[in-house]
């Protein structure tokens, strides 16, 4: 309901089912899920294939926030701006049981999807300063940034968890292979 | 290469072929994401330490290259995707699905229960005292409730109203270019 030109044109999303994400969201979003989880907890530090790692990360987030201005619609950073009080109206709706249809990110996700990036940009730009650039003291801003990434995708999977319990909505398949068309099945 | 077939999405039920196009066209776009980001850094990182000179100069330009080749790769994910959800919109009402289709529209425009019922009514071709008589509620009450859908709506008659979901029903190619 975002503007009067938008109720009259484009597909319209039938609300019980959550978000269908498109093939850029999913693609950029397994590749940064796998990335964290390499280049956190399995990778060796200090190796090329951390590095390698990290410019894969860097590729997914320029692309991705390609996509956030010229994507789908519910792709779009319009679609999902970071409010900090829709996202405690969102919040004690859910203690009330009410869980709005959404047409991108909910307005906690919204936020969360907002810090993960600007961690990953710092974790980035960080390891790129002190692989390419020689500047080794950004290491502690780097490690600090990758916690807080560490964190915020532990935090991430749990909201997932519990929103898919909660509404009935079974937000990992719309991240996954399902494919479906928009109208009834 | 990345125009979906429209028969493609009307003979089948499931988006099949378009839909894995526009997959593997993210996954080609991501890849060529990945190696325009090498070249911008160690563009960046050789202009830095060797300054300026023809290998550098050579770089930059795939580097830009690549950049643009992304960027209009995502736009041609964009394309494909929207032709997908268009076919997929025409089918679902195609089958039957138009009233689940009006109802994502009256949800969409957040209409209260009864306006969603009188708006119902009239699309159905019902007159404002024969729906009036139906809800068991008076004319001007009616009148109020379908001035406020259209207002929701961003529409002015009844025909416009109607005219949203025909829209859908016709397509593209029937409206015309």
């Amino acid at each position: 309901m975002s503007q009067p030109s938008d109720t009259l044109s484009g597909p319209v999303i039938p609300p019980s089912k959550g978000v269908n994400w498109d093939p850029v969201v999913r693609v950029t979003h397994w590749v940064v899920a796998l990335s964290v989880v390499l280049n956190g907890l399995i990778v060796e530090e200090e190796s090329q294939l951390h590095n390698w790692i990290g410019y894969a990360v860097l590729a997914m987030l320029a692309l991705r926030v390609l996509w956030g201005i010229v994507g789908t619609e519910e792709a779009r950073f319009s679609s999902f701006p970071p409010s900090l009080l829709k996202a405690k109206a969102y919040a004690q709706g859910m203690l009330h049981g009410e869980h709005p249809a959404q047409r991108s990110h909910n307005p906690i996700g919204s936020l969360m999807v907002y810090a993960m990036w600007g961690s990953l940009a710092v974790v980035i730009g960080t390891g790129i300063g002190m692989e390419v650039f020689d500047i080794y003291e950004m290491e502690d801003i780097h490690e600090v940034a990758a916690n807080l990434v560490l964190v915020l995708a532990a935090a991430h999977v749990c909201g997932v968890v519990l929103e898919s319990r909660l509404s009935g909505v079974n937000l990992i398949r719309n991240m996954t292979i399902r494919t479906r068309s928009r109208g009834p099945e | 290469m990345t125009e979906a077939d429209p028969r493609s999405n009307t003979h089948n039920r499931k988006p099949g072929a378009p839909s894995r196009r526009a997959g593997l066209l993210a996954a080609l776009v991501a890849v060529q994401a990945v190696c325009a980001v090498f070249f911008v850094v160690d563009v960046t990182a050789d202009f830095t330490w060797d300054g300026a000179d023809v290998h550098t100069a050579f770089e930059a330009v795939i580097a830009v290259a690549l950049v643009l080749g992304v960027i209009f790769g995502a736009l041609e994910i964009r394309r494909t995707l929207d032709r997908i959800r268009r076919a997929e919109t025409a089918l679902s009402i195609a089958s039957g699905a138009l009233a689940e289709v009006i109802e994502a529209y009256f949800d969409r425009w957040g209409l209260t229960a009864a306006e969603a019922n009188v708006a119902l009514l009239a699309i159905k071709g019902f007159e404002v005292a024969e729906i009036a008589g139906l809800r068991g509620a008076s004319a001007s009450t009616v009148r109020v409730q379908l001035a406020k859908v259209y207002a929701k709506a961003g529409v002015t008659s009844r025909t416009q109203l109607l005219s949203v979901f025909i829209e859908d029903l016709m397509g593209e190619d029937l409206i015309g270019k």
